[in-house]
């Protein structure tokens, strides 16, 4: 017995090709690792996957003085594997070398994670941090959102079912101090901080605790942990009960700030 | 009925034509198709690993893998790793360091550590635990499972 219900699969060749497929129930795929599983449940019937996997130009990454910038199409993994990367933004490798765990990076994309707003994501709040954002391509024409603005709830995003998330660009700013540090015990983060410093200015992105990330920023040295954990809005599931989650996320905002003041 | 998907797949050497539908898993496709049932099917959440295989040398969840995305590509299995009745260094080393009690898991493990010693034949303690860390044991224990990899290691390629 087969156990994913059925469905049509495109494996188009090139972009235009891919967005005039998408529509409410034909839905991009590349690695599966949250589509598939949501499919599993019955959470989501598609009836066709448009596979973005044989889309030449969704599969590059570049690494500019600027910005490092990636497809829709590239895996945690190749990621992690990239010299170029590692060198010009060492935070996003560590992030994505342990993100969900090995198959889980080979599989899946940073921009599939980013896609489903998935609120345990280790890659959102990081994102966020680092003020990255998204170029979106639809059938009538493109769009650049920043990541904060683009996420907006749990399993929420601003796409629009017939658009397709291009890439990904992370602006490079030289002097700024990057830290992001998670609990995790299972296969989800309990929490994870996402901390930079930079021209004076503290941003703290708090993820996986909240049903949405929370954002802090004030001048160097001016977050309250204590109040960055009363704002965000936690459940009790199985990472923790609503009221250990605020605790922890005080203690690690807290522990996040202070490896920005070690890295200065 | 949705439109089926041909794919042409080489697995453990050998290569295979079919013809399939689109929801085919890949392991249901090795389980089920081919009759290869070394790959263990449990969470079917991409969480315990025990579906383990490799495509062109990249450890993989089978479970949660289309069979579609193994076209044009390798598929390595726990069948493909003894060599003319030789077991794969792993596998020995896993029996001498008693890494296996009811053995469901270790096929995963093992893959999983095929790939790990592949790309890097002489990994630390540290760098084993974090590459087996989404593969679940419940009936031995890790302690000994990452000394067979280390003595895999040790012991050099066959």
């Amino acid at each position: 017995m087969p156990s994913l219900p059925e469905f049509e699969l495109h494996r188009p060749e090139t972009l235009d090709e891919a967005v005039g497929l998408l529509s409410p129930d034909d839905l991009p795929f590349m690695g599966g690792t949250e589509l598939l599983l949501a499919m599993r449940q019955r959470l989501l019937r598609p009836r066709s996957l448009v596979d973005l996997k044989g889309i030449v130009e969704l599969g590059t990454t570049n690494v500019s003085e600027t910005e490092v910038s990636f497809g829709s199409a590239v895996t945690h993994r190749r990621l992690v594997a990239d010299a170029a990367v590692g060198a010009a933004l060492p935070i996003l490798t560590q992030v994505l070398n342990n993100v969900g765990n090995r198959r889980v990076q080979t599989s899946g994309t940073p921009v599939g994670n980013l896609c489903f707003a998935e609120p345990k994501s280790d890659v959102i709040p990081l994102l966020i941090a680092l003020g990255a954002s998204v170029d979106l391509r639809g059938a009538d024409g493109g769009r650049t959102a920043a990541v904060e603005d683009f996420v907006v709830g749990p399993y929420a995003t601003t796409k629009l079912p017939d658009e397709l998330v291009v890439s990904v660009r992370i602006p490079l700013v030289a002097g700024r101090s990057e830290v992001y540090l998670k609990l995790q015990t299972m296969e989800r983060p309990t929490v994870g901080v996402a901390a930079v410093r930079w021209g004076g200015v503290d941003r703290v992105v708090v993820g996986a605790s909240g049903i949405v990330p929370v954002v802090a920023e004030a001048p160097s040295g001016r977050i309250d942990p204590v109040a960055v954990a009363g704002q965000i809005e936690p459940l009790d599931d199985l990472t923790g009960s609503a009221q250990y989650k605020r605790m922890v996320t005080g203690v690690f905002v807290r522990r996040a700030l202070a490896q920005l003041e070690d890295s200065e | 009925m949705s439109h089926p998907v041909k794919i042409d797949v080489t697995i453990n050497g050998q290569r295979v034509e079919r013809t399939l539908e689109p929801r085919t898993t890949l392991a249901e496709f090795l389980r089920n198709d081919l009759g290869m049932f070394g790959t263990k099917i449990s969470c079917e959440m991409q969480v315990c690993g025990v579906c383990t295989v490799l495509i062109d040398g990249a450890p993989v969840s089978s479970c949660t893998t289309l069979a579609a995305d193994a076209d044009g590509r390798e598929v390595r299995t726990i069948e493909g790793l003894a060599q003319s009745g030789e077991l794969h260094p792993l596998q020995q080393a896993f029996i001498d360091e008693f890494a296996l009690q009811c053995g469901y898991c270790t096929p995963g493990f093992i893959m999983m550590a095929v790939a790990l010693l592949e790309e890097n034949p002489a990994p630390t303690r540290d760098e084993v635990v974090h590459h087996l860390e989404g593969n679940i044991c419940r009936c031995t224990g890790y302690r000994p499972i990452i000394d067979a990899v280390l003595k895999a290691a040790e012991r050099g390629p066959n």
